[in-house]
C-alpha cells in the first residue's frame, strides 16, 4: 500500500535543534494537540460536516440523503428529491464532508445562470465554504470552488480552461439540461474527469425513459448497460418499457428520492384539477380554420393550435410572421388572422378571472406565451386587478423585486415558462395553468415555486384546457409521460388532477 | 465546541501570542492583534506587501470575535465566530504553526536535592487511511534517547508532569546518546510497524468497489475497438476515487527532560 509521509515537520525540527529557532510555546502546543484530537475523523463512516456548521439545521432527509450518498453510492449520485425539499442542502452537506475528509480539495459547480448567485451565497454563508462565481478574468486555478453557468461552460474559450483544471468533485444543478446526449453541455460534461459526482434534478424523466439512461451514463456508464443492450433488456421505446421493477433497482442504486410525505414533515394538500372549458362557437371557428392551413415553413399547425388555445395575441403574432415570410397560403392567413381579431371573448382569460375571483387570494398564472402573458395583464387590469409580470430573463435584482411587487402590491404574478425556476413563492397558495407544456415536470417545477417548505396552507393548482383541442391530447400525453415516470422513479405527488385517469 | 469553548480558546490563544485583550465580556472579546498575528489570520496579503513595500506605519486590526451569538442581543459590531468558521480555521492552522516544537523541562522539588533528567524525544503522528472514505488516528510517542525505551500515550503522560522552558538551577541533564533526528526515525518505524499490523480490510473493501466500477464502465464500452479518450478519464477518476493510500502527518513534538 502507498504510505505518503511528509518531511515538513522533520525539517523545521533540525532547524530548532540547530539554535536557529526559537521553540514555541508549551500552551500553543497542547492547544494543537487538542485540536487535531477534537477534529479527528474516528470512523469511514457518519457525517462530520454538522459539527462545523451549527447554524446549520439539516432536516432528517436532508442528512440521510447525504450519508446515503457518500456512504452507499460513493460519492457519484443523483440527487432527485422532489422541489422544494433542499437539494442545494443536500449536495453542500456531501460537498462539506469531503471537503472536511479531504477528499475533495477543488469543486466544480454548474448551474443555470439564473441560480449561480444562490448557490454563492448558500455555500457560503450556509457552508462557509468560499465559492465563487465563474468570471472571464478571475484566475480559477486560485479557487477551489468554482460556480459557473452550464451555457459558459460548454463554450470555448471556456471550456478549454475549465479542462486544464483538475477537480475532485462536479456538482450539476438542474441536471435534467443534460438529458439530450447530442448537445454541447452533455458532451462537456462527459469529458470531465468525475471522481465525485452529484446531479440534481427533480425530474430525472421529463419525457421518456432515454433521458434517464443518457443521465445516468454520464455519472456512471454501463450501471444501465449501453444503449443497445439497454434497450434490449428493457423492450424500451419511448412511452412504453418492460422490467420496471428491475429497472427502478438499478435506478435506485444511483439516486436518492425523497418524496414530500416521506420527509416526516406536514405537508399541506395539494388540490389539483382539471378545468374544462368550451370555446365561443367563433373561437372555434378559427381554430378550426387554422386546422385548413398546410404545414409550411418554419412555423407548424401544432404550435399555432396551442397558441389559440391560449390567446388570439400569442396567434395573431405568428400568423403576421407567416405573412412576412413567401407564403402560398396568404390569402387564407390573411382571412383567418381578420376573423381572429373580431373575437371578442377568450374563454380561458373569463375562466381564469372567475377563478382568481373566487379564491380572493393571491394567485400565480403560468403561461407559455409572452403575448398571452402581455394581454392577460390588460384584461386583468380592466377588470381591476392588479398584476405583475415575470420572465426567466430577469436579473436577480429584477426578480427580487417582482417578487416583493407581487407580495406587497399585487393580487397575480403571470410568469412565462422560464420564471418556473428558482423563485420560492410560498406565501402565494393558488396555481393557474394557463398553458399546458408538453413536459409534466414543467407543472411540476411550476408547482414547486409554491408547495414547497414554508407553505402553510393548501395549495390549489388549477390546469386548464379547452375541450376538443390539441389540449386533450397534450393532457393524454402529459398522462403516459407520468406513467413512466412513477413505473421507472417512483411515485409523483400529483400534478394533473388528484384523481389517476385512464387515458 | 460549544461558544464557552471557543470564547476561552481565543483568549488562550490571543494571550499565548502577546495580542492585548482590550475587552471582553462572556460572549464577545476585542483584541488588538500583533502584526505577526494579523499576518497569520486576517487573510489580507495584499495589505501587509503595500506596507512593506511603501516601509508605512503598520496598523494591525483591532477585532471584536463574537463567540456567542445568541447571547450578543443590540447592537454589536463584530465578527461572529464558531467551531467551522473560516477565521476558527485560520486561528486553528496558526495553532498549529505557532505550536509544532517545544523543548521543555520537569520542574523538580528542590527538597529532592540534585537531579538528573533524561532527555526524550516525543512526537504526536496523525495517520489517515483514505480511498473514497477517510479515517484517522492520533498515535503519540515517545523515545527515551538514552535507552532507546519507546512509549505509547506519551502525550497523555505528559500532563501529569509540570514543565517549564528553562531548567531549575539545581538540575542536571544529560545529553542524549540517540541522536533526536536517529530518534524519529525509530518512532516512524513504530508507526509503520503498527499500521503494518493493523485491520486493512477497508484498502480490500475500497479495492472492491474499484473493480466494480471498473468493470461496469468497461461493459459501457465494450464493442468500442478505439476507446475514446473520456474512457481514459472515466478510468483515471476511478483510480483517484478508490486507490488506498496511507499519509503519515506530524502534528508536533518536541524534546522533554523528564524526571
Amino acid at each position: 500500500m502507498k504510505i505518503e509521509r511528509s518531511s515538513e515537520w522533520e525539517e523545521g525540527f533540525i532547524k530548532k535543534l540547530d539554535h536557529l529557532e526559537k521553540w514555541d510555546s508549551w500552551t500553543l502546543y497542547k492547544m494543537n494537540y487538542d485540536i487535531v484530537k477534537m477534529k479527528l475523523i474516528t470512523d469511514f463512516t457518519g457525517l462530520q460536516a454538522t459539527k462545523y456548521l451549527p447554524n446549520l439545521k439539516p432536516l432528517t432527509h436532508q442528512l440521510e440523503a447525504a450519508e446515503t450518498v457518500i456512504e452507499r453510492m460513493n460519492g457519484k449520485a443523483i440527487l432527485a428529491d422532489e422541489v422544494g425539499l433542499g437539494k442545494t442542502i443536500e449536495a453542500g452537506l456531501i460537498l462539506k464532508e469531503y471537503l472536511i475528509r479531504g477528499l475533495v480539495k477543488r469543486a466544480l459547480i454548474l448551474a443555470p445562470a439564473s441560480l449561480i448567485n444562490q448557490w454563492i451565497e448558500e455555500l457560503n454563508i450556509k457552508f462557509h465554504i468560499p465559492a465563487i462565481a465563474y468570471k472571464k478574468n478571475v484566475p480559477i486555478e486560485r479557487y477551489d470552488v468554482l460556480i459557473m453557468s452550464m451555457d459558459t461552460a460548454k463554450k470555448s474559450p471556456h471550456k478549454e480552461r475549465i479542462y486544464e483544471q483538475d477537480y475532485d468533485m462536479i456538482i450539476i444543478d438542474e441536471a435534467h439540461k443534460l438529458k439530450n446526449h447530442k448537445t454541447q453541455i452533455y458532451e462537456f460534461v462527459q469529458s470531465l474527469k468525475k471522481k465525485f459526482c452529484l446531479l440534481l434534478t427533480a425530474t430525472p424523466i421529463q419525457n421518456d425513459v432515454f433521458e434517464l439512461f443518457y443521465l445516468i451514463s454520464l455519472l456512471k456508464p454501463g450501471h444501465l448497460g449501453n444503449y443497445d443492450t439497454f434497450q434490449s433488456a428493457f423492450s424500451a421505446s419511448k412511452h412504453d418499457l418492460e422490467h420496471n421493477d428491475y429497472l427502478k433497482e438499478l435506478v435506485n442504486q444511483v439516486m436518492v428520492r425523497n418524496r414530500r410525505e416521506d420527509t416526516g414533515i406536514e405537508w399541506t394538500n395539494r388540490r389539483v384539477q382539471i378545468v374544462p372549458i368550451q370555446f365561443t362557437k367563433e373561437e372555434a371557428e378559427v381554430y378550426d380554420l387554422l386546422g385548413t392551413l398546410q404545414n409550411t415553413g418554419s412555423f407548424s399547425l401544432i404550435t399555432l393550435r396551442k397558441e389559440m388555445c391560449s390567446s388570439k395575441e400569442a396567434t395573431a403574432l405568428t400568423l403576421s410572421k407567416m405573412l412576412e415570410e413567401d407564403n402560398a397560403q396568404s390569402q387564407e392567413v390573411e382571412a383567418i388572422l381578420a376573423k381572429l381579431m373580431a373575437l371578442e371573448v377568450n374563454s380561458k382569460a373569463n375562466k381564469t378571472l372567475e377563478i382568481i375571483e373566487q379564491a380572493q387570494d393571491k394567485v400565480i398564472i403560468f403561461t407559455e406565451y409572452r403575448a398571452t402573458q402581455i394581454y392577460l395583464q390588460w384584461y386583468l387590469h380592466s377588470k381591476g386587478i392588479t398584476s405583475v409580470l415575470f420572465n426567466g430573463k430577469f436579473n436577480k435584482n429584477k426578480r427580487d423585486y417582482m417578487k416583493h411587487l407581487f407580495k406587497e402590491k399585487a393580487q397575480v404574478l403571470i410568469a412565462t415558462e422560464a420564471g418556473g425556476e428558482g423563485i420560492n413563492l410560498q406565501f402565494c397558495h393558488h396555481v393557474i395553468n394557463y398553458d399546458l407544456p408538453w413536459n409534466p415536470m414543467k407543472l411540476e417545477q411550476r408547482i414547486g415555486r409554491v408547495h414547497r417548505l414554508g407553505q402553510e396552507h393548501d395549495v390549489h393548482i388549477y390546469n386548464l384546457a379547452i375541450a376538443n383541442t390539441i389540449e386533450e391530447n397534450i393532457l393524454a400525453l402529459l398522462h403516459t409521460k407520468i406513467d413512466v415516470f412513477e413505473k421507472v422513479v417512483g411515485d409523483l405527488d400529483a400534478i394533473l388532477s388528484n384523481f389517476k385517469e385512464s387515458v | 465546541m460549544y461558544p464557552q469553548q471557543v470564547h476561552s480558546y481565543l483568549r488562550q490563544f490571543f494571550t499565548e501570542n502577546d495580542c492585548y485583550i482590550v475587552g471582553e465580556e462572556h460572549h464577545y472579546l476585542t483584541v488588538q492583534l500583533t502584526v505577526d498575528i494579523d499576518k497569520k489570520i486576517m487573510n489580507r496579503p495584499f495589505y501587509w506587501q503595500y506596507v512593506e513595500a511603501t516601509n508605512s506605519e503598520p496598523n494591525p486590526a483591532q477585532v471584536t470575535f463574537i463567540t456567542n451569538q445568541t447571547a450578543s442581543a443590540g447592537s454589536l459590531y463584530g465578527e461572529v465566530i464558531h467551531f467551522g468558521s473560516p477565521r476558527m480555521n485560520q486561528l486553528f492552522q496558526a495553532t498549529r504553526e505557532l505550536g509544532a516544537y517545544v523543548q521543555m523541562y520537569e520542574k523538580v522539588d528542590t527538597a529532592i536535592g540534585q537531579v538528573i533528567l533524561t532527555p526524550w524525544l516525543g512526537v504526536n503522528y496523525k495517520v489517515s487511511y483514505c480511498c473514497d472514505r477517510t479515517k484517522e488516528m492520533l498515535y503519540s510517542f515517545g523515545i527515551n534517547l538514552l535507552t532507546g525505551i519507546i512509549k505509547e500515550d506519551f502525550h497523555e503522560t505528559l500532563f501529569a508532569t509540570e514543565l517549564d522552558t528553562v531548567p531549575a538551577e539545581h538540575v542536571f541533564h544529560v545529553q542524549y546518546i540517540i541522536k533526536p533526528i536517529r530518534g524519529l526515525q525509530r518512532l516512524d518505524a513504530a508507526i509503520d510497524a503498527i499500521i503494518a499490523q493493523d485491520d486493512h480490510s477497508w484498502a480490500t473493501e475500497a479495492k472492491k468497489r474499484w473493480q466494480r466500477d471498473q468493470r461496469v464502465l468497461d461493459y459501457f464500452y465494450e464493442d468500442v475497438d478505439d476507446k475514446p479518450e473520456c474512457y481514459n478519464i472515466e478510468k483515471k477518476a476511478l483510480e483517484e476515487q478508490y486507490d488506498a493510500k496511507i499519509k503519515i502527518e506530524i502534528i508536533n513534538g518536541g524534546l522533554f527532560y523528564l524526571y
